[in-house]
């Protein structure tokens, strides 16, 4: 077996040439990517590029057409871009229904909860509804919800979108505590250009169902490849179309 | 979320129109299959069971109570006229408890759930599909038929029949009252004549029509809810598909169950 080989055997998230149609339209033409621990890898591109059908397949929500996605472990914690809080449950019994599978004692429930709760800030909403909470909180206590069980696997689909620039801070400055933390293994979709550049060690630009372009957020600046300048730069001239 | 029917052809659209009717039927049938199996199971969250029995049953009282309240009075003037006629107006107490404990107590009771329950459980799931709510619950690993079904199923089950007896019982409290101001029956000759007449299979077809009626109510309102997709639009849309398909199937049973049991032979 080739270095390269073994080194994509051994990371916790493998996706190789996978397919996606949804009708008649082909959104995933045959991607392929791995992510090892304690790495978040960002998935940029224009809207509808199948970005989060990426994330729907990791956590098997939808299946592939063809092609194999690897995952190490069945726990995958995802932070939805509309944050998808249980509204009828309050923040305390949405981040127990996250931990419901693991059938912890109610001691050692409570704990993770109000920890979890403290690390984003919420900790004196434990009993309020989602309705009773602002966006920026909603999206704080469902980034609390997908890591309370300490996952292996963290997904973020545009988890700052519709933010402020201050609120998009404090959840960058989240992810970039919990990477340190739990040596997850993370994906981070995205367009906002600061998310990428803060919380992603490599990215990837998808267009038209393909990767345009790879590399590490600084290299993306200063990178020939038009795709990626176009995105960057955020000009109407370049490859990708704007219709 | 039902398909849209862009073809102008009749034939076409009574196709597609059949077609979700068939797929609406299927889903139904095996999202029933699948709850059965999880009850057997033991797979129950009780606490959840109980605020559903609040939300489906206890505050379907009042609505039940009135309707049952004024369809007993409308009933009960058509009945006592008739028999005022024929001067069998000791028969009315029979007469209309026969009608409230065979067809007008079931009927009352599943519409109205149908109306306040069905829709509700109907544009609530739909809410979540749309919302990422239930892609969230696969995520955690949390069997949504478990969280969201079973607990509303056992809680029809155990609401429907006695909100079904409670509509037959405000009916006949309407009865007692027409009767004695229309036809001067008193309320002691009008309950012996409700002894007499009913029998202890008609309360268990009243049951059965019950359980029936609550199946379809949950069943098919979480069906709906459950295999809709789209936007606010489709909240709507699922709402008034809801209502329309229970409370045609609530109607279509009544009648199967009343033949299977009734029908002279």
């Amino acid at each position: 077996m080739s270095k390269q080989a073994d080194k994509a055997e051994k990371a916790t998230i493998r996706v190789q040439d996978l397919k996606k149609s949804f009708g008649n339209r082909q959104v995933l033409k045959g991607i392929s990517f791995e992510v090892w621990p304690g790495e978040t890898l960002g998935i940029i591109g224009p809207s509808g590029c199948g970005k989060s059908t990426i994330l729907k397949l990791l956590c098997r929500l939808i299946p592939a057409d063809s092609g194999e996605v690897f995952t190490e472990s069945d726990d995958i914690g995802l932070v939805f871009q509309a944050a998808a809080l249980l509204n009828s449950l309050t923040v305390r019994q949405n981040l127990a229904l996250a931990l419901r599978a693991k059938r912890l004692p109610k001691d050692v429930e409570d704990a993770k909860i109000e920890d979890t709760l403290s690390l984003v800030g919420l900790a004196q909403f434990i009993d309020s509804y989602p309705s009773q909470l602002s966006g920026g909180q909603q999206k704080r206590v469902s980034f609390a919800r997908a890591v309370v069980y300490q996952p292996k696997i963290i997904l973020y689909d545009e988890p700052t979108t519709g933010l402020d620039p201050v609120m998009s801070t404090v959840i960058e400055d989240y992810m970039i505590q919990l990477e340190d933390k739990l040596r997850a293994a993370s994906i981070v979709v995205t367009h906002q250009h600061s998310t990428w550049k803060r919380t992603a060690s490599r990215i990837i630009l998808l267009h038209d169902g393909e990767i345009v372009w790879h590399g590490k957020p600084d290299e993306a600046e200063t990178s020939d490849n038009p795709f990626i300048r176009q995105f960057v730069y955020a000009t109407r001239d370049g490859p990708m179309a704007t219709v | 979320m039902q398909e849209p029917v862009t073809k102008t052809n009749p034939l076409l659209t009574l196709e597609a129109w059949f077609t979700s009717g068939i797929r609406l039927i299927g889903t139904t049938v095996s999202l029933l299959f699948f709850t059965v199996r999880l009850i057997v199971m033991g797979r129950i969250d009780w606490p959840e069971v109980m605020r559903q029995c609040n939300m489906i049953g206890i505050k379907s009282f009042a609505v039940v109570g009135l309707t049952a309240l004024f369809t007993g009075f409308a009933m009960s003037l058509q009945i006592a006229r008739e028999l005022v006629l024929f001067g069998a107006d000791t028969a009315i107490g029979g007469v209309v408890a026969l009608a409230l404990i065979r067809e007008i107590g079931p009927i009352t009771a599943g519409v109205m759930l149908a109306g306040r329950v069905g829709s509700a459980i109907a544009a609530e799931l739909t809410s979540m599909m749309i919302t990422d709510q239930i892609d969230a619950l696969h995520v955690m690993r949390v069997d949504p038929v478990e969280f969201l079904v079973v607990p509303r199923y056992l809680a029809g089950m155990f609401m429907m029949p006695v909100l079904s007896i409670y509509a037959m019982a405000i009916g006949l409290i309407a009865g007692i009252q027409i009767a004695n101001s229309a036809a001067n029956v008193p309320m002691a000759t009008f309950l012996d004549s409700v002894k007499q007449t009913i029998l202890d299979r008609d309360f268990t077809v009243h049951f059965i029509k019950s359980f029936i009626n609550a199946t379809i109510v949950v069943m098919f309102s979480c069906a709906i809810g459950l295999s809709t997709r789209g936007g606010a639009e489709d909240v709507g849309i699922a709402t008034t598909r809801a209502i329309v398909w229970t409370m045609t199937m609530i109607f279509v049973f009544n009648y199967i169950v009343t033949s299977l049991t009734y029908a002279p032979r």
